[in-house]
């Protein structure tokens, strides 16, 4: 749920200022970072696992200024430098990090200090329920990465830094993570900053991105205004999906459908899925080139999912538009918007337009169980 | 893992080994162990204080003490290794004593068929058992009368060296070595040797035991226990062993 | 077969070897520790003369610190005037002991460090604890297998300790005879039957001693995979 807006988030709260002699160059970054999620991109080795390090206060030689919605954690001049213990700084590194000589349980604890409530919370959150007495030997990489986000929030954090944490899962593993992710940060309310290579995630997660070159800072910005650069672009053609987590609410066996409650509150006609019961929590995912979208009220159409939504967006994936469409009426309660990918030729003869009202088309069969 | 870890912590218990500090400790010739054990058991019933013992050779025993071993007195089987550590000034000279003296026998495996009537019938064998004759006093006795007879050059290559006078006699009890030159005292303490010609004490070299406290030692009991070894009532036993009794000075 | 006397010098000895093991536990560690993580500029040394007590002779190592514990030794001449007895003593035995057997532990200590991974030390910080607080909660239950595994293989060169120990402490019955001495005074004086009663008992101990430590392991790694 990143909001397009022409500028990333009003409220910085992480002030960066920071330098850190690397191998083959120095880690050079200043710049201010708002308190949604920004995703960090460049090419390997450009110092983006570093950076987090340094934030996290593992570097040691790490010099210059880090502070966060006021606290200093980093000031070389007056001499300030907070360990990390006493930063309060969540880090979720590549491969999750569980300690193995504890339980799933043990770990989500381990930085708790006795915080049960809060501890209990990132497990629902997480949904880690059936997994607490295993231990991670036992765990799958999905499962390692939701036990190491639970852990780094039971310890409650000021910031959440994650460390491509979707990297080492295959595709379908990925997209069941990424909805936990996003119920991370609307339910937490924590800035997070996330690493990744993939473009899919940061459109879909991220409000700003931070492109990293050789240890300095590229170019800072709102995701989709990031993606018109070349590099970007190239790598968005891979698929951009919209992921969506919900309940299922009622099987339709004569009908061949599954109704699905999502989260924020719209619904659903999936696939029959006779093997999940009513109750059930499901992650979908619907690719945005899948999204039909029309600028009148559709009847007659064989799709059994309409959706009435507003364009709040018009950008460039390489050769295609890319919508942002949110649903509902504009005083209604606040839902995702829906990404639409499209051709910019139908964008033209269609003359779409930012705020105009448009009504989305998803067939059954192009929502994906995950 | 609580069983486990009961038995290992029963074992972890330090303790002091069983004999207790504020006993006697005697460093002595090895030749000298079964005399002396018996004469450590009667004082032991006669008087509260407990002796311990340690056997080995004299000169290993001497080693020790220079370096420090809390040995309460020492008895000798000669006189060089004695005067060394007197010299370290480590002896109470008043109190040291000349006690004994003793005869060189050659013994063979008692059912060996060698036959040894005289020592150069000692050079058609091809090993004969000898406490290291470069440093152990019985050694160098036997090294002593071999070159007296001019026999030394010729048997010196056939000599297996032990650490003592008894793990010679064992050399030949064992059949590892073909004869041995040992203490007559020795010889009679064992069944598994017979004496293939006993050295006249005339002929052999002078063999004196000698006994002294120790300075460090501030035991009452030590120069007690002394006396006890050196007074006319010991020389029985001592006696009944083999050993002869020097008169006293 | 065996003697309340032998059953004294298997007390004996097991006493020494374990108080021995128990007194290198801590120092052992933290040597390891230092090992496994510090690049300074004295490590080579450091490691070089903590690998000698491995790679001398048993004997030679005897020889070394009696020189120095001595009467006459630079170490010795102080306790000698202070009335303090070490060598041919119970003592010389324990330290002994514990020359011989630090190595071991502190080898396979310092390996296991080693293979805990250090980024988890990091995410321990992160998650609130101290640098003492991260050893005690991850560093040190990651390697407590190679811990214990050390910890055993010093106790069985404790106990089997002789080179180092007849040079410092003598062979003296009832006070410095452990068994590898007493096996050998017994075979020295043709007492065969004792030497293999003896030697039978270590068989033993030692097994005794291997299989309660793979117990100890291996129930490690049976929680661990569940």
């Amino acid at each position: 749920m990143a909001d397009s807006t022409a500028n990333p988030p009003c409220r910085d709260v992480i002030e960066l200022a920071l330098e850190l002699p690397l191998a083959r160059f120095s880690l050079r970054v200043a710049v201010r970072l708002g308190d949604g999620v920004t995703a960090i991109m460049g090419p390997s080795g450009s110092g983006k696992t570093s950076l987090l390090e340094a934030v996290a206060g593992l570097r040691p030689k790490t010099r210059g200024r880090i502070a966060l919605d006021g606290t200093v954690l980093l000031d070389s001049a007056t001499g300030v430098r907070l360990r990390p213990e006493r930063r309060r700084v969540g880090y979720v590194p590549q491969g999750a990090g569980l300690f193995p000589h504890i339980t799933a349980m043990g770990n989500v604890r381990f930085g708790a200090r006795g915080a049960e409530s809060r501890v209990r919370a990132a497990i629902e959150c997480l949904e880690l329920t059936p997994l607490l007495g295993r231990y991670p030997a036992t765990l799958s990489g999905g499962e390692k990465q939701r036990v190491a986000l639970a852990r780094s929030l039971a310890s409650n954090p000021r910031l959440l830094l994650l460390d491509e944490p979707l990297a080492a899962l295959d595709v379908g593993l990925r997209e069941r993570v990424v909805p936990y992710l996003l119920r991370i940060h609307e339910e937490w309310k924590v800035p997070v900053l996330y690493v990744t290579h993939n473009v899919g995630e940061a459109l879909d997660l991220a409000e700003a991105v931070l492109l990293l070159r050789e240890g300095t800072v590229e170019a800072y910005g709102p995701a989709l205004e990031m993606l018109s650069r070349p590099a970007m672009a190239r790598a968005a053609e891979a698929g951009i999906e919209n992921l969506r987590h919900g309940r299922i609410i009622a099987h339709d066996e004569a009908g061949g459908t599954t109704r699905v409650l999502l989260d924020d509150g719209q619904i659903l006609a999936i696939p029959l899925s006779s093997s999940r019961r009513p109750g059930d929590a499901v992650n979908l995912a619907i690719r945005a080139e899948d999204v039909l979208l029309a600028v009148e009220r559709l009847h007659g159409l064989s799709a059994r999912n309409i959706v009435e939504a507003r364009i709040v967006a018009i950008d460039r994936v390489g050769r295609d538009a890319l919508l942002r469409c949110r649903p509902g009426s504009e005083s209604g309660p606040e839902r995702r918007p829906w990404l639409v990918r499209i051709t910019p030729s139908a964008v033209g003869s269609l003359g779409l337009t930012s705020g105009q009202e448009v009504w989305l088309a998803i067939k059954s069969h192009s929502v994906r169980l995950l | 893992m609580k069983p486990a870890a009961l038995l290992i912590l029963s074992i972890l218990v330090p303790a002091p080994p069983p004999v207790a500090a504020d006993d006697l400790l005697v460093f002595a010739a090895a030749s000298l162990t079964e005399v002396l054990r018996e004469l450590g058991t009667s004082y032991e019933k006669a008087h509260a204080d407990r002796i311990a013992f340690n056997f080995g050779a004299s000169s290993d025993l001497a080693r020790q003490i220079a370096a420090g071993a809390p040995a309460d007195a020492f008895y000798s089987a000669d006189v060089a290794r004695m005067e060394e550590l007197e010299q370290a000034g480590l002896v109470d000279r008043r109190e040291r004593r000349n006690i004994l003296s003793n005869v060189l026998v050659i013994v063979v495996p008692r059912d060996a068929k060698i036959s040894i009537s005289e020592p150069s019938d000692l050079k058609s064998l091809g090993t004969i058992a000898l406490a290291n004759p470069e440093a152990v006093p019985a050694g160098i006795y036997a090294k002593t009368y071999l070159g007296s007879l001019g026999l030394w050059a010729a048997l010196k290559d056939k000599v297996v060296p032990t650490l003592d006078v008894r793990a010679a006699l064992a050399a030949v009890e064992a059949e590892h070595a073909e004869a041995g030159i040992v203490y007559a005292t020795d010889a009679a303490a064992s069944k598994k040797v017979r004496v293939a010609f006993r050295v006249p004490r005339e002929q052999g070299p002078l063999i004196v035991y000698t006994l002294a406290p120790l300075e460090r030692s501030t035991k009452p009991a030590t120069r007690a226990f002394v006396g006890f070894l050196a007074s006319r009532g010991a020389a029985a036993t001592y006696e009944r062993y083999g050993f002869i009794v020097l008169p006293a000075e | 077969m065996l003697t309340a006397q032998d059953l004294a010098v298997v007390g004996f000895t097991l006493r020494i070897a374990a108080l021995g093991t128990v007194l290198i536990i801590g120092p052992g560690i933290v040597l390891a520790l230092a090992l496994a993580r510090y690049q300074g500029p004295g490590k080579s040394v450091m490691e070089t003369l903590l690998s000698l007590p491995l790679v001398l002779p048993p004997t030679a190592v005897g020889m070394l610190l009696l020189s120095v514990l001595a009467r006459h030794g630079s170490l010795g001449r102080w306790l000698d005037a202070a009335g303090i007895q070490v060598v041919f003593t119970w003592k010389a035995v324990l330290l002994a002991t514990m020359v011989m057997a630090f190595p071991l532990l502190v080898r396979s200590a310092r390996t296991a460090f080693e293979e805990v991974d250090p980024s988890l030390v990091g995410l321990a910080r992160t998650l609130g604890c101290g640098p003492i607080a991260a050893f005690l909660r991850v560093t040190l239950p990651l390697a407590w297998r190679g811990i214990v595994g050390g910890t055993v293989l010093a106790f069985a060169r404790a106990l089997g300790e002789f080179g180092a120990t007849i040079m410092i402490a003598g062979n003296i019955p009832g006070r410095t005879q452990t068994l590898a001495l007493a096996i050998f005074q017994a075979s020295q004086v043709g007492r065969d039957d004792r030497a293999r009663a003896l030697a039978g008992v270590t068989v033993l101990v030692a097994f005794v001693t291997l299989w309660t430590a793979e117990w100890l392991t291996r129930r490690r790694t049976r929680r661990v995979a569940t």
